[in-house]
């Protein structure tokens, strides 16, 4: 009995000292600069595959923290440190406001209005179910605008919009200005166009704080759709901008793999990293990209999906004057050969 | 005529110790306690948020102890099942954090009496625990699933006394898991990468210094007749750290509920006339 107390005693000092501390950040400016810092350092995925020098980027901002400094003022030199990486899945969250890193689509051509396609293509003759709009253009085109992967899409909807425009000689799917959603809603649409399993892409996720710290790439496949389900056999063509962001772009990633398929239009914006959520002492949140997807190639798409050979092309000023979307016709014409 | 007499001593023998053997055997009554628990919790889990969240705790709780049929006045047994709901905000009370768990697990005790109304148990348990902690701000790691199936340490200290004229009964009851396994996901990994299909790595061998838990349960049962009114305190230390992700888990709760000791008969054999009642704590 008295051995079996001292190895109780043993084993409790033991665990005593096996409590598993958690970093603890005040909740004033400098506390809650190092904390986001910090977050970042820990979990963002594409520090190297950007070039981004994140202690070089705390010293310089660092410099701004001062202990006087409002919240106002805080979330300034913050969201200045943030847009270092380039992001369009990186935001601060206050009550007052969200950072967001636009320059990764303010910078190109929008390439889309959804007025000028509904007024001179379709004359607001169109069909609409499960936020799709669709219907038939020039030359006996399928046309099918989905806006936003966030946005559930059902079978039966996606059954009834494929059979209505079955007669068509091709499809264009249109996800400019999509900024993206759920994966799932992804595999959904994409399993109307395969046949067979198909790998989808690869997903890496970091096994520890380091930079480099990354998990093994591990491939991800997509089903085709359950038998008694439509499937799409025809020529189809996705049409992208800039916009063309997140899941969207993941969308656009995976279809350009699929044969009979090429992408129209401007590179997507990217996004290719599955965004994390965070908090800092004063209670904003944090989003950032934490998780990198890659296509089915391994390759990251972070910084967007091209076109497909012959398919780059821009909606001039000239264009939007003249009711065109340059984008479009070429999709019919592609379609129509 | 002598193998008849033979025959007949040996049959008469055998029927005796029969019956000697049933007469004996002990009866063992169930000590049974259903409580609710409310308290505080602070709850922390580094794949959610790096912060710590404090809140409070409830709980449903059943205890069951009843002795061991092998050897009924040395070894008894024990059965324990928790549902717990914890709420828990951040510091800026502008998030919130919940815990949702079930536990259960059961021990075997040794019993010793080292005087008069003092009882002591140790022995070994094994138990299992379910669950998640939701974050209701975070959009891709919303939840952290918890799961462990353990092995562990048991037992508990039972004294009976008198406060003025009313029959009390105070007890300590720690469990004190040693090893297992736990299910942790990787540090940065998505639950949409195990719904794909990566399962890999997801569960890990347990001891103290990556996964520790102490429950302390103390208790007072006041014995109003056949039925006590049960009182105390329940608390719980978790704290674990597996792929560079931490969680902590402690409450601190009231306890209040009934117990009692419950027989069961057979009404059509009765209860056996030379039976000794063996009770299930002391």
């Amino acid at each position: 009995m008295q051995r079996l107390l001292i190895y109780l005693s043993v084993m409790m000092t033991l665990s005593l000292a096996s409590c598993h501390d958690i970093e603890e950040y005040a909740d004033d400016p400098r506390g809650n600069f190092e904390a986001l810092w910090t977050i970042l350092d820990e979990h963002y995925c594409f520090f190297s595959q950007k070039g981004v020098d994140w202690d070089a980027v705390h010293d310089k901002y660092s410099r701004r923290i001062g202990p006087e400094m409002t919240r106002e003022e805080l979330f300034i030199v913050c969201a200045d440190m943030l847009d270092e990486l380039r992001d369009g899945h990186v935001n601060l969250s206050a009550a007052f406001n969200t950072s967001y890193y636009r320059a990764w689509w303010s910078d190109y051509p929008q390439n889309f209005s959804m007025r000028l396609i509904e007024h001179n293509y379709f004359n607001y003759n169109y069909r609409q179910t499960s936020g799709m709009l669709y219907g038939f253009l020039s030359d006996n085109i399928g046309y099918l605008y989905y806006p936003s992967f966030s946005q559930p899409v059902g079978e039966g909807n996606l059954d009834n919009v494929l059979y209505f425009l079955s007669s068509a000689r091709g499809l264009i799917i249109d996800v400019r200005d999509n900024g993206g959603g759920a994966l799932t809603n992804v595999e959904t649409f994409v399993s109307r166009f395969i046949t067979e399993p198909f790998i989808a892409g690869y997903i890496s996720h970091k096994t520890g704080p380091g930079h480099d710290d990354f998990s093994e790439p591990r491939a991800f496949t997509f089903k085709p759709a359950a038998p008694g389900r439509i499937r799409w056999g025809k020529p189809v063509i996705v049409l992208t901008n800039r916009s063309t962001f997140s899941a969207a772009n993941n969308f656009a990633s995976v279809m350009k793999n699929i044969p009979g398929v090429r992408i129209a239009g401007a590179t997507t914006g990217g996004g290719s990293g599955m965004p994390y959520s965070s908090e800092l002492p004063c209670g904003w949140s944090v989003r950032f990209s934490a998780c990198s997807i890659l296509d089915s190639r391994r390759e990251s798409t972070e910084n967007g999906v091209e076109p497909s050979p012959g398919c780059a092309v821009d909606m001039t000023p000239a264009d939007y004057v003249a009711g065109r979307d340059p984008i479009i016709e070429l999709a019919i014409t592609l379609l129509s050969e | 005529m002598t193998r008849l007499s033979l025959l007949s001593a040996l049959l008469l023998a055998i029927s005796f110790t029969a019956f000697s053997q049933k007469a004996e055997k002990p009866l063992r009554p169930v000590f049974a306690a259903y409580t609710v628990e409310a308290g505080t919790s602070r709850l922390a889990d580094t794949y959610l948020t790096p912060l710590k969240y404090n809140g409070w705790h409830t709980a449903l709780g059943y205890n069951r102890y009843q002795a061991m049929r092998f050897d009924p006045s040395r070894w008894t047994m024990r059965l324990h099942a928790n549902i717990s709901l914890d709420r828990t905000n951040n510091p800026a009370r502008n998030a919130t954090m919940w815990s949702m768990l079930i536990s259960a697990d059961w021990g075997m005790m040794h019993k010793w009496r080292p005087s008069p109304g003092l009882t002591l148990a140790l022995g070994g348990s094994t138990g299992i625990e379910g669950g998640v902690i939701y974050n209701n701000r975070n959009g891709n790691n919303p939840a952290s699933a918890k799961g462990a199936w353990t092995i562990g340490l048991t037992g508990y200290a039972a004294l009976n006394l008198r406060l003025w004229r009313l029959p009390v009964t105070l007890m300590y009851h720690p469990v004190l898991p040693v090893t297992g396994i736990f299910f942790a996901p990787e540090y940065g990994e998505l639950y949409y990468e195990i719904y794909l299909g990566d399962r890999s790595g997801l569960v890990h061998g347990a001891w103290w210094g990556n996964r520790f838990r102490l429950d302390n349960l103390l208790t007072a049962d006041l014995h109003f007749g056949a039925t006590a009114l049960r009182i105390g305190y329940s608390g719980r230390i978790l704290t674990s750290k597996v792929n560079h992700i931490v969680t902590r888990h402690f409450t601190h709760a009231l306890t209040i509920g009934i117990s009692g000791e419950w027989l069961s008969i057979n009404p059509r054999k009765g209860l056996p006339e030379k039976a000794g009642i063996i009770n299930a704590i002391y």
